[in-house]
C-alpha cells in the first residue's frame, strides 16, 4: 500500500526512567474522554507494569502489524472484553449503605475467576530477590506512519490527520473490529452499547486549541513529551532524531509508530554476598531488546555515559532535556493554558 | 417471488407471527461473497484459510400492505455461542437497476442494503460498494425485526416501497458465531424479481 501521507507527525517521548506508574495520565484521560455509554472498560491511555501481561491480557503475542519482508499486514486477534478486562460494577450499595459494618469490603462483583483489569499485574514484574525488577509503561495509539488498523478498516473509517493522528469518524465505522486485530499494540477497544471501536485521539480538540494533550500535561513526573518530530529545535525531535535517547516500542510490528520511550536504567545487580556486580544489567539485555530492538544498547550506553559526564563535573544537554527543569518544554508548541480557554458547552459539562 | 398483498394490521413485523405462515416463500440459495474481492490484503491474509458464508440456503418470502414492504428471511441458526460477534442479515436491493451480489455490489453499481443485526438497537440502511464497503445511510423510515425460535432465525424487514421499488431483492447472512462481519457474509447467488401483486 502506499503510506498514508500527513504534512507533519506529531510525537509523543515517555520516559520510563521518570514515570513513576501514578496513573494520573490514564486517570486524566479517562475522565476526559472515556465517560459515556459503552466506555467504562475503555482506558485509551493504559499504564502497565512490565514485564507483564500488560492490557489487554497478554497482548504482546495477539499478533497484528506488518511482516517484515514483505510489509503486507499479518493476520490478528481480536482482544475480548474478558481480556481487555476491567469496568467492573462494585457493591458500593451493601457496603456503604447495607447496615454491615466492618463485615463488606468493596470489590468488583462478577466471577473471580480470570478476573482481569489495566494494570491488574501490577508491581509483579519479574526476577529474584534482591535482583527482582520492573518498570512502568504508558501507553497510547502510536498515531503510526504505516498504521495496520487504517489498512484493514473497510469502510475507510480512519484516516491520518494532516497532524499526523489516527482518527476514527464514528459515524463511518460499522464495528467489523478488522482494525483491532490488524493493530499489533492492541490500542483499540470496541464500545458495545454503540457498536463502534474507539481509540485514543490524540487529544485532537486540545491540539487544534494550542493545549497539550492530557497524558503530556497532566504528568507530574514531567515524563511525558509532545512535539513534531521535524521539529529541529524540538525535545521530541532531538531525543528521537538526534541523540537516539527515545526508541519506539516494538518497533519490528512495522506499523512506524510516533511514540518513543527513554528505556529504563535500573540499579545494579547484586551478587550473592550482596556485592555490586557492575557487569550484568538487572533488567535482562534481551528483555529489553525484545521491546525496543537491538538500539536500546546504544541508547542506554548514552544515557549511562551522560550520567558519568554531570557526575564528574561535566553538563550535558540529553540530561538536561530529559530532567525538563521548565516544564513548559514537555509541552512542544502546545503551551496554551486550557484554564484560560472559554468553555463551550458540551455534552459532558454537567450542571 | 411475490409480494403478497395483505392489509395493514395483519401482523407482519412478526417474524414468526400467523400472518407469514400463510404465505409462500422462496428457497435462496446463498454463497460466500467473493473472497478475491474482499477490500484489503488485511482481510484476504486473515481469512485465505477460514471459511466463511457457509449458511446454504434462507427462506424468503414477501408482503405489502400498499405502503409498505416486508421482506422475512429465515435461516438455521449455527447452534455454536455467539461472543464477540452477533448474527446479522440484510435484503439487499440494487440502486441502478442491477448489481452484483456476489460482491455486494461495486463502486458504480452500488447496493442498498436493510441491515438488521442481533442486538443492534435499530436497523440501518448501508450503501455498498463491494464486500463490507458500506457507508451509513439515512434508516430512519426502516424497521426490522428478529427472533430465534427452535434453531432458526426469522427476521422481517419492513421499508417504504417506494424505497425498495426496485423490483429485485437479495438476501445476506452473517454467522456471528463464526465472527463474519463486513463483507465476510454468505449471499443469496441470484436477484429475485418482485413481483407485486396488481391493485
Ligand atoms: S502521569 Fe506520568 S508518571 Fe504518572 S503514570 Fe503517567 S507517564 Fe507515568
Ligand atoms: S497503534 Fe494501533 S491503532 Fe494506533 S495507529 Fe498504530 S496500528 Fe493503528
Amino acid at each position: 500500500m502506499t503510506a498514508p501521507t500527513s504534512s507533519r507527525q506529531l510525537a509523543w517521548v515517555f520516559d520510563l526512567n521518570k514515570c513513576i506508574g501514578c496513573q494520573t495520565c490514564s486517570v486524566a484521560c479517562k475522565v476526559l474522554w472515556t465517560r459515556e455509554d459503552g466506555e467504562k472498560q475503555q482506558w485509551w491511555c493504559s499504564v502497565n507494569t512490565m514485564p507483564g501481561l500488560g492490557t489487554p491480557k497478554d497482548w504482546e503475542s495477539m499478533g497484528g502489524g506488518r511482516d517484515p519482508q514483505t510489509g503486507a499486514p499479518l493476520p490478528g486477534h481480536q482482544p475480548t472484553r474478558e481480556e481487555f478486562g476491567g469496568g467492573f460494577d462494585y457493591n458500593y450499595e451493601e457496603v456503604f449503605y447495607g447496615g454491615t459494618g466492618g463485615k463488606a469490603h468493596l470489590e468488583p462483583q462478577g466471577p473471580r475467576e480470570n478476573r482481569w483489569a489495566m494494570n491488574w499485574d501490577e508491581d509483579q514484574g519479574a526476577g529474584e530477590w534482591p535482583n527482582s525488577y520492573y518498570f512502568y509503561m504508558p501507553r497510547i495509539c502510536n498515531h503510526c506512519s504505516e498504521p495496520t488498523c487504517m489498512e484493514a478498516c473497510p469502510t475507510g473509517a480512519l484516516h491520518k490527520t494532516d497532524d499526523g493522528l489516527v482518527l476514527r469518524d464514528e459515524e463511518v465505522c460499522m464495528g467489523d473490529r478488522f482494525c483491532m486485530e490488524a493493530c499489533p499494540y492492541k490500542k483499540i477497544y470496541f464500545n458495545y452499547e454503540r457498536n463502534v471501536s474507539q481509540q485514543c485521539i490524540g487529544c485532537f480538540p486540545r491540539i487544534e486549541a494550542g493545549v497539550a494533550p492530557v497524558c503530556v500535561r497532566q504528568c507530574p513526573g514531567r515524563a511525558v513529551f509532545i512535539g513534531f518530530l521535524d521539529d529541529a529545535e524540538g525535545p521530541v525531535h532531538k531525543l528521537v532524531k538526534e541523540w537516539n535517547v527515545a526508541l519506539p516500542l516494538h518497533p519490528e510490528a512495522g506499523t512506524k509508530p510516533n511514540v518513543y520511550y527513554v528505556p529504563p536504567l535500573a540499579p545494579h545487580r547484586l551478587r550473592d554476598d550482596m556485592s555490586i556486580d557492575h557487569d550484568t544489567p538487572r533488567i535482562p539485555k534481551e528483555y529489553l531488546e525484545s521491546l525496543f530492538g537491538p538500539e536500546v544498547h546504544d541508547a542506554l550506553a548514552t544515557l549511562k555515559s551522560e550520567m558519568e559526564t554531570v557526575r564528574s563535573g561535566g553538563s550535558s544537554e540529553i540530561l538536561k532535556t530529559l530532567i525538563a527543569y521548565r516544564w513548559h518544554e514537555l509541552l512542544g508548541p502546545f503551551t496554551v493554558d486550557p484554564a484560560t480557554l472559554t468553555p463551550e458547552p458540551t455534552a459532558h459539562q454537567e450542571t | 417471488m411475490k409480494v403478497e398483498r395483505v392489509d395493514a394490521g395483519q401482523g407482519l413485523a412478526d417474524p414468526w407471527g400467523q400472518a407469514w405462515s400463510a404465505l409462500p416463500a422462496t428457497t435462496v440459495a446463498l454463497n460466500p461473497v467473493d473472497y478475491e474481492a474482499q477490500p484489503n490484503r488485511y482481510i484476504r491474509a486473515a481469512w485465505k484459510d477460514r471459511p466463511y458464508g457457509q449458511t446454504v440456503e434462507a427462506r424468503v418470502a414477501a408482503a405489502s400492505d400498499g405502503d409498505r414492504l416486508y421482506i422475512r428471511v429465515e435461516w438455521p441458526d449455527d447452534p455454536r455461542p455467539n461472543a464477540e460477534f452477533q448474527d446479522a442479515a440484510s435484503a439487499i436491493f440494487p440502486m441502478n437497476g442491477t448489481g452484483a451480489l456476489a460482491t455486494m455490489g461495486d463502486p458504480e453499481k452500488p447496493l442498498a442494503l436493510w441491515f438488521w443485526e442481533d442486538g443492534r438497537p435499530s436497523p440501518l440502511r448501508l450503501v455498498s460498494r463491494g464486500p463490507g464497503v458500506f457507508r451509513k445511510d439515512d434508516g430512519s423510515e426502516l424497521s426490522a425485526r428478529g427472533a430465534c425460535n427452535n434453531g432458526a432465525w426469522g427476521v422481517v424487514f419492513a421499508g417504504p416501497e417506494a424505497v425498495a421499488g426496485k423490483g429485485k431483492v437479495g438476501v445476506a447472512i452473517w454467522n456471528g458465531s463464526n465472527e463474519e462481519r463486513g463483507g465476510l457474509a454468505a449471499v443469496s447467488q441470484d436477484w429475485l424479481q418482485l413481483e407485486t401483486a396488481e391493485e
